[in-house]
């Protein structure tokens, strides 16, 4: 079985055959079809593992990115008007978004760039439609926001 | 074209018809892999009598995370690497024994008294050896040295590089050489 124990070196090969001959024959010691029945019999018992995450539909996927857009949209009138307009509220919860998976973050990312064109009305022109716009500042309050929204 | 017999079956067949349901796909992966995994987790220094123990939690976490399997690696080596994180969870319980004594089992062929005392010294000194690695060289070492693994499954396996696989097996290697030498 140990098909590699060719290419030790000498001073550890026969050592190593020695060892080897010693742990198949303690491992011929476990009973395979006790062991069969023992997993089964535990997998009958505790079940599957749940998974840890699930996939979002892509319409969910879309709702969120269009929620992310608009809080970014938000985020930012409050931003360029120093804080002198009322607070936008959202009508929408944002969903927890630490519990996504960095994979899920980017696809919500890369969806919302899809329909972030869908918000242009609610973003200041200056500063364009997109999020790539956004400067570090901008992007932080947007962080903020989303936090807040979140708490 | 009926279902083929478990005995048969590849191993991606029969993951497949267990997560179907079909509960005697899971023994036969069983009854095909554990021998390996029980000669796995004795190689890492296992005492004698956890070693069916071991066998069975990581056949049993296998079997339950089953879902996640993706097929970088067969499952054997996927299984091994599920075995290698059982045995981090235990290895701590060892070292407060002195779990294997080798000395009074290894028995040379040649019947000299002098060459069966020096092949049980040595044989104990590389588990020792062994015993003394880093997590990842003494997986790598074992699962090339012992089960006869590519690097690049391997590397499937663990989750590295396949050229990280290579360093790995080769410190091993040079480390067990300082160490009996």
């Amino acid at each position: 079985m140990d098909r590699m124990s060719g290419e030790l070196p000498p001073e550890i090969g026969a050592a190593w055959k020695a060892l080897e001959a010693r742990t198949a024959e303690r491992a011929a010691r476990v009973d395979v079809e006790r062991v069969a029945a023992g997993v089964l019999d535990r997998l009958r018992r505790e079940g599957a593992e749940a998974p840890r995450f699930r996939w979002m539909s892509p319409v969910a996927l879309r709702a969120a990115a269009a929620v992310v857009v608009l809080v970014a949209a938000a985020a930012v009138v409050r931003l360029t008007t120093g804080g002198r307009e009322s607070a936008v509220r959202l009508p929408v919860g944002i969903p927890a978004m630490d519990s996504l998976s960095s994979r899920q973050l980017e696809a919500v990312w890369e969806a919302a760039g899809e329909v972030s064109s869908a918000a242009d009305s609610v973003v200041p022109a200056s500063l364009g439609g997109s999020l790539d716009d956004l400067s570090e500042a901008q992007l932080e309050v947007l962080l903020a926001s989303l936090n807040g929204a979140e708490g | 074209m009926g279902v083929p017999a478990l005995s048969v079956a590849a191993d991606g067949d029969l993951i497949a018809r267990y997560l179907a349901g079909e509960e005697a796909a899971a023994a036969e992966l069983v009854r095909r892999h554990a021998m390996a995994l029980a000669r796995f987790v004795a190689a890492h220094g296992a005492p004698d009598d956890e070693l069916e123990d071991l066998t069975q939690e990581a056949l049993f976490k296998a079997f339950r995370a089953l879902g996640t399997f993706r097929g970088g690696a067969s499952f054997r080596t996927w299984l091994l690497a599920i075995g290698g994180n059982v045995l981090k969870d235990r290895r701590r319980r060892w070292r407060r024994h002195q779990v294997v004594a080798l000395t009074p089992d290894i028995r040379d062929p040649s019947g000299d008294p002098g060459a069966q005392a020096e092949a049980g010294w040595t044989a104990e000194r590389l588990q020792e050896g062994i015993g003394k690695l880093a997590r990842l060289q003494r997986e790598v070492f074992l699962m090339r040295a012992q089960q006869g693994l590519g690097y690049e499954e391997i590397a499937g396996g663990l989750g590295i590089s396949e050229g990280a696989a290579r360093v790995h097996y080769h410190h091993a290697v040079k480390r067990l050489k300082a160490w009996i030498a």
